[in-house]
């Protein structure tokens, strides 16, 4: 196996150097004194590629240097490997050279509390993004009108660019907020953000969403669910949103205009079929703050069916059947209605419109009967 | 009549002075340590594939290019070599195979821990956490087999140490480079050993034996 070697047999000039993308470099290589290598026993390579000998020069006796003229970005963030052999492929030294760009100032810097006890905050790197060096991102905080900077700690929370504050924030005051990007090349800041708490404020989904059917209604579902418990005390001006979308379809339909309300019911849906259904809220106005919250995540999906339409009635009056079926369940739903909204109206019932229809075919024939009488 | 020749055997089994004095249980503990001490070396050597593959890509080449061979410096020596004398290695004792193989993850592990507090990307940093865990339970395992053989684990650190010991930070980025390198060779180079340590271990703690005597027992 490779032999132990006791000093190390050779050194670089310059070792492991930071340029910028474009710049060129003349790197040595000198022999240790104990080595019996000459310069041109020597050769390079860089990222195992040989180097041209025509970059090579020998400036002593047992130093050889190679001139690398506009470098490119580094293949790896971990540095390029320039590395000088001797004649039989042995590593002698290497050098990482790590070439690239000062960072960009990282910009869309967006902010939310979750029930306004901590503050994540993500952003994005400069447009150029790829600066061919590992780049260091900080996000500090400061309350406005008092001195200290703080650094968050909690790092790639919510992806990459992110960071958690857990603890420790003020209401009402607004806080200043920055990311600073540093590499090897340099630093840049941000522009600062300024916000209050109270403004970006989300919370959890609602809770115990309850979806069921309204009666034998064919068409209509009724929603029910409870306000996010951690902020049940300050939910006043909450506003809620519902979506919901047929079980094979990925099409969702949305509620918007649901208000404060616990409960909704949606209307107009398809006989048979099952819904999912999801509800989400926005804690608006929260502790009098004049904009809008950010939208919680969407509850887990609750399905529920509605009632299979009723065949009509086996047999009899077979023409005109289709429109006598939708009249006959827009009634139902009529009356329906009338027995929830209107109190005196109780003996109303679609079992009130079959007696009149069976009356109606009965005088029918009766008429029809009297015509015929010779 | 089958229970007549098991009681029989065990009869005769009985009387071997032979047989170490351990109770069914124990060798019993062991053999199944054993095995699956060894089914864990060939599942961490399957995992250092996809992680060196990972990490010697992100060292560049020429450190991912598969005859790489860099000299191996003096400094690069604190790693524990797997490499040993085919005799020396046939001769060694259960004890002493086992203690070289808990010395050497105990190190390798730290070193690990430290590269794993350096390294850039953070997809290289999950692979590393998520390959020292399983290191770990290397360690513990190994640790169990000795036990229920009556050994006695080595003194020095086991658990996570503050820090590698007598071992100076590489002067350069080139050199850290060859050193973990190094780190993942011997890494490597362990695994295959160690999985012919422990298959060494199990022909000599046979099951077999255990279950006949179990089995006599029983009836």
């Amino acid at each position: 196996f490779p032999v132990s070697l006791a000093a190390d047999p050779a050194v670089i000039s310059p070792q492991d150097p930071t340029l910028l993308i474009g710049s060129s470099l003349v790197a040595t290589c000198t022999v240790s004194p104990d080595f019996p290598l000459k310069a041109e026993d020597l050769y390079w390579t860089l990222n195992g590629r040989r180097l041209p000998a025509a970059s090579y020069a020998a400036l002593g006796p047992s130093t050889l240097s190679v001139a690398l003229a506009r470098l490119n970005g580094s293949r790896q963030q971990s540095g390029d490997n320039l590395v000088c052999h001797s004649r039989d492929g042995g590593i002698l030294a290497g050098s990482c050279l790590y070439v690239g760009l000062p960072p960009e100032k990282p910009v869309n810097i967006t902010c939310w509390s979750k029930n306004m006890k901590d503050l994540t905050c993500k952003w994005a790197p400069g447009t150029e993004g790829e600066t061919f060096l590992h780049t260091n991102y900080t996000l500090k905080y400061k309350l406005r009108w008092y001195g200290r900077d703080n650094t968050c700690q909690e790092y790639h929370t919510a992806g990459p660019y992110s960071c958690h504050i857990p603890k420790d924030l003020a209401l009402f005051t607004p806080y200043e907020i920055w990311v600073e990007a540093s590499n090897r090349l340099g630093v840049a800041v941000s522009d600062v953000v300024m916000l209050d708490i109270l403004d970006v404020v989300t919370t959890d989904p609602p809770s115990d969403v309850h979806v069921s059917r309204v009666g034998d209604l064919e068409d209509q579902l009724s929603v029910r669910w409870s306000s996010p418990p951690a902020l049940k005390d300050f939910l006043f001006q909450a506003k809620y949103q519902i979506q919901y979308r047929v079980e094979d379809s990925s099409e969702w339909k949305v509620v918007d205009d649901v208000g404060n309300q616990t409960s909704c019911r949606l209307a107009g849906l398809r006989p048979g079929t099952v819904y999912f259904v999801q509800v989400r809220c926005n804690p608006f106005g929260i502790y009098g703050s004049k904009k809008a919250g950010i939208w919680s995540d969407w509850s887990n999906p609750t399905a529920a069916s509605t009632p299979r339409s009723e065949r009509g009635a086996g047999g009899c009056d077979p023409k005109g059947g289709e429109q006598n079926t939708t009249l006959r369940r827009e009634l139902k739903q009529f009356f329906g209605w009338v027995k929830k909204h209107a109190y005196g109206c109780s003996n109303l019932g679609i079992k009130l419109y079959d007696q009149w229809r069976v009356w109606l075919q009965k005088s029918h024939k009766t008429r029809n009967q009297v015509g015929k009488e010779p | 009549d089958s229970w007549g020749i098991f009681t029989f055997l065990c009869a005769a089994l009985c009387n071997l002075p032979a047989l170490p004095a351990l109770n069914c249980s124990e060798e019993l503990g062991a053999s199944q340590s054993i095995q699956q001490t060894y089914d864990l070396t060939r599942y961490l050597e399957h995992q250092l594939r996809t992680l060196a593959g990972t990490y010697l890509n992100y060292l560049g080449p020429p450190f991912n290019e598969p005859d790489f061979n860099p000299p191996r410096l003096a400094r690069a020596e604190r790693v524990p070599s797997a490499t040993v004398d085919l005799d020396l290695w046939r001769g060694l004792t259960d004890n002493a195979r086992l203690t070289a193989n808990y010395r050497a993850y105990s190190r390798l592990l730290c070193y690990l821990r430290v590269l794993d507090g350096q390294v850039g990307t953070a997809e290289l940093r999950h692979r590393l956490a998520h390959f020292c865990a399983s290191l770990q339970g290397l360690v513990l395992s190994i640790g169990g087999v000795m036990s229920s053989l009556g050994y006695p684990l080595p003194a020095g650190p086991a658990g996570p140490p503050a820090g590698p010991p007598e071992a100076p930070p590489a002067p350069n980025d080139f050199l850290k480079k060859m050193d973990d390198f190094w780190l993942l060779k011997e890494l490597q180079t362990w695994l295959w050993r160690s999985a012919k340590d422990f298959n060494r271990l199990k022909k000599k703690v046979p099951p077999a034996v255990v279950t006949l005597r179990l089995e006599a027992r029983g009836f």
